[in-house]
């Protein structure tokens, strides 16, 4: 990043938010259409005095990390499997593919009768988002291993564990980071999306009750929130992914 | 042992082995009667929805419906993306005001968009098509951005040796160049206007379509029903990326080996 | 500081009314990492109409970049360039070149590409089409006009190029490496196409290669480069007429002392590498 795309970073922004200010105070918008910045910052900070951003926050985030953390294990563990064994593949392979195809938001009915609208359904979501592109990415990224890097070890008779542990898991742990990576910004979208039509909490739930009172401040509220978290959630996976695959050079 | 898995019909048949075990735990979930037996709706009964729906024409609307929704907001969001994408790449002025702008709406999970343009639009049709030409507009202005952006400067000068003016570099040039990502960045556009279609008629359920059937059907408890939207969504869903896939083919046909 | 060019003698000018290039004092460096480096120092040539002129040197001897100011695609240098006594500040369709990655668009048919080139010329519309078939005939191209540069060989597009260059009938062709890419039976291949097409025209050429054996064959003079700044070091004539037969002796002869001045080093006589050629003598 050069000082000046850093500058620009930064300062549009703070032009996009002054811009929305000064929209306001011309008059031009109606205080049910559109409310000031300043008033947006005055519902957050409202919100977080009372304790109930931090309550929101929790719940999404608790949510986010359980169904997450479940998701991705699931889908390294079958990803590996699928790709190490012909027959794994071949008897799974064509049912993950055919359910790959459903976008997972098009489960949301489906596992509201069977979970109802509690937090199962929530975490259940979140581990169907994050499960299938970090099942693809691993496949993918084991599939990916040159052949020539295993011909490699056989010349210099490398043992088994030596072969996982120096060949197998770093040529595969670039395209499992960016899997990883792009499964948590989608559950974070997905999540935001299962709050928004069911949940007594979390940002999404705050949103859609702020759009039903038709409270545009809390709206937006909840607007500048997800979108800090998601950019914060894609920020933080980046850095790990940066620092995990030092080594490339691209 | 995996040399007999190069045989054809063994490797469907062993493909077959876990969709029939799903099947068949199912089926007897359904039949086991008892508080599941509501959840699980017997496989016959899923039939029967089908014909059912099928008959009505129910169906083939929603499906109608969620894709004419899906091809609108791609058309909207596209031409809009790649008009952004294009013009961000060729004059950098705008690309420094408009580039971190967009970027930070982006990080706005799409369907954290909905209740804010809900209260702007109105909970109906047009809120539902803002929102899919948002998720289209994305893909297309980051992939046609970056298309433009990287146009190899050896055929840039190639242009130069034989006196084209801005225009015919634009038209002969770079627009061919960054095809191939503008047209990525459409199928992706497309998938993307697919998803937000379904869960906006989710959240929404209003107007026809895929999702507003699934909705419905799960507030009456009709699995049978969300099963055959489900088969419906993914099989048109798949279909039509194929169709995306095979038209970019046929317009990159000059490359060497089409992605 | 250059009044001899400017106020040539008018029978001169005359003389050199198609093709012929002056360079004087050329002098052209680029800045890296804040500091200037020297990649030409001092470079002068005179290039007589309907030379064929073939420059070889060691890699970063300035060659390519001196090419790149030839045809204008960079105009930043201090010194004359001067194409018919005209100064040379950017690209012109007086100029064409063939560059050592083909560079024909991928996404259009060997003709359209060829086609490309007369655009901005005022070539009747109607001719164009003919003009365009002719040069695929002179690279022995026929039947190939709807194949996508991917579906060629290497030395089949690099031909496609050389028609490209040579269709707006410029006065003076440049070829950057054309034929570095190719392996080394086609190489030889195009590099006898490339003389029959010199013969046929008869306009100026200038190549650059890496390939001495090549620059003998066909260069009627051989520009030997120094590097680290990008000097002349020698201009060797090659007193044959062409077309040439690769086996003259006088080709192999100065092959090894172009070679032997090549990889010579300039501070210490005594690092010399001894060829088996030059011991014999």
């Amino acid at each position: 990043m050069t000082p000046q795309s850093r500058i620009a970073a930064v300062a549009a922004p703070l032009v996009l938010i002054l811009l929305w200010q000064l929209a306001c105070l011309s008059g031009a918008f109606p205080a049910q259409v559109l409310v000031p910045p300043s008033e947006v910052a005055r519902t957050l900070a409202a919100l977080a005095s009372s304790g109930e951003l931090e309550r929101h926050i929790g719940e999404s985030m608790f949510r986010l990390g359980l169904g997450y953390v479940i998701g991705a294990l699931a889908g390294l563990a079958f990803g590996a499997t699928i790709a190490l064994s012909r027959w794994a593949e071949a008897a799974f392979g064509p049912f993950f593919l055919a359910l790959w195809q459903v976008p997972v938001i098009a489960f949301v009915p489906m596992l509201v009768i069977f979970l109802g609208i509690d937090e199962p359904f929530k975490v259940a979501i979140v581990i169907l988002a994050a499960f299938f592109p970090i099942a693809l990415a691993t496949f993918d990224g084991v599939r990916g291993v040159p052949r020539t890097w295993f011909e490699v070890a056989r010349v210099y008779r490398t043992r088994l564990p030596d072969l996982v542990w120096r060949i197998l898991i770093p040529a595969t742990v670039p395209a499992v980071l960016t899997g990883l990576r792009l499964a948590l910004t989608r559950a974070w979208v997905v999540l935001i999306a299962a709050e928004l039509l069911a949940a007594d909490s979390g940002i999404g739930q705050m949103m859609e009750m702020g759009r039903q009172m038709f409270r545009i401040d809390v709206v937006l509220a909840g607007v500048v929130v997800s979108g800090v978290i998601g950019f914060a959630l894609d920020r933080g996976a980046k850095a790990v992914e940066r620092r995990a695959t030092r080594w490339r050079t691209a | 042992m995996s040399a007999l898995l190069s045989r054809p019909w063994l490797r469907i048949g062993v493909g077959l082995v876990v969709p029939a075990l799903v099947l068949i735990w199912w089926q007897s979930q359904a039949t086991a009667g008892g508080a599941r037996a509501i959840a699980f709706a017997p496989l016959q009964s899923v039939g029967t929805a089908f014909v059912e729906l099928a008959e009505s024409g129910l169906i083939f609307s929603d499906m109608l419906a969620t894709l004419s929704r899906s091809l609108s907001g791609l058309a909207i969001g596209g031409a809009l993306g790649i008009a952004t994408g294009v013009a961000m790449a060729c004059w950098r002025p705008l690309d420094r005001v408009l580039g971190p702008l967009l970027m930070a709406i982006r990080q706005v999970p799409l369907m954290g968009w909905l209740p804010l343009i809900g209260l702007w639009a109105g909970t109906g049709g047009a809120s539902e098509l803002i929102v899919v030409s948002i998720s289209a507009f994305f893909p297309t202005m980051l992939n046609s951005y970056e298309g433009v952006a990287h146009v190899e400067r050896r055929y840039v000068e190639v242009g130069r040796i034989y006196g084209f003016t801005a225009a015919q570099r634009f038209r002969l040039i770079l627009l061919p160049a960054a095809m191939p990502l503008v047209l990525t960045g459409v199928t992706q556009a497309f998938a993307f206007a697919w998803i937000s279609s379904i869960a906006t008629e989710i959240l929404l359920g209003v107007g026809g379509g895929l999702g507003v059937t699934m909705q419905l059907a799960q507030t009456q408890q009709r699995l049978d029903i969300i099963l055959v939207t489900i088969i419906a969504t993914a099989l048109l869903g798949f279909a039509i990326n194929q169709l995306f896939c095979s038209l970019r083919a046929h317009l990159l046909r000059w490359q060497a080996s089409p992605l | 500081m250059f009044p001899d060019v400017r106020s040539r003698p008018p029978a001169e000018a005359k003389a050199a009314a198609r093709g012929a290039l002056t360079i004087s004092d050329l002098d052209k460096s680029f800045t890296i990492a804040g500091a200037p480096r020297a990649v030409l120092d001092g470079v002068n040539l005179t290039v007589k109409p309907g030379e064929f002129i073939s420059i070889v040197g060691a890699s970063g001897c300035g060659k390519s970049t001196l090419l790149r100011l030839i045809v204008g695609l960079d105009a930043e240098y201090s010194g004359e360039i001067r194409l018919d006594g005209e100064r040379i500040a950017t690209t012109s369709l007086d100029r064409g070149i063939v560059f050592q990655d083909h560079r024909l668009f991928p996404w259009m048919t060997l003709g359209q590409n060829i086609e490309l080139a007369l655009l901005n010329t005022d070539t009747p519309k109607a001719r164009r089409a003919q003009i365009v078939a002719d040069h695929i005939a002179l690279v022995n191209l026929q039947g190939f006009e709807t194949a996508y540069p991917h579906q060629l060989s290497g030395g089949m597009a690099q031909r496609a190029a050389i028609a490209r260059a040579l269709v707006t009938e410029p006065k003076l062709l440049l070829l950057d490496e054309p034929l570095g890419a190719l392996d080394a039976l086609t190489r030889v291949h195009v590099q006898n196409e490339l003389q029959r097409i010199w013969m046929a025209q008869r306009s100026t050429m200038i190549m650059v290669t890496h390939d001495v054996e090549e620059a003998l064959y066909l260069g009627d003079r051989v520009v030997v480069m120094s590097p680290n700044p990008g000097r002349i070091r020698r201009i060797v004539d090659v007193d044959l007429p062409h077309p040439r037969d690769r086996s003259a002796p006088l080709l192999h002869r100065l092959k090894d002392e172009i070679l032997a001045e090549l990889t010579a080093r300039p501070a210490d006589p005594a690092n010399l590498v001894r060829l088996p050629g030059r011991e014999e003598r």
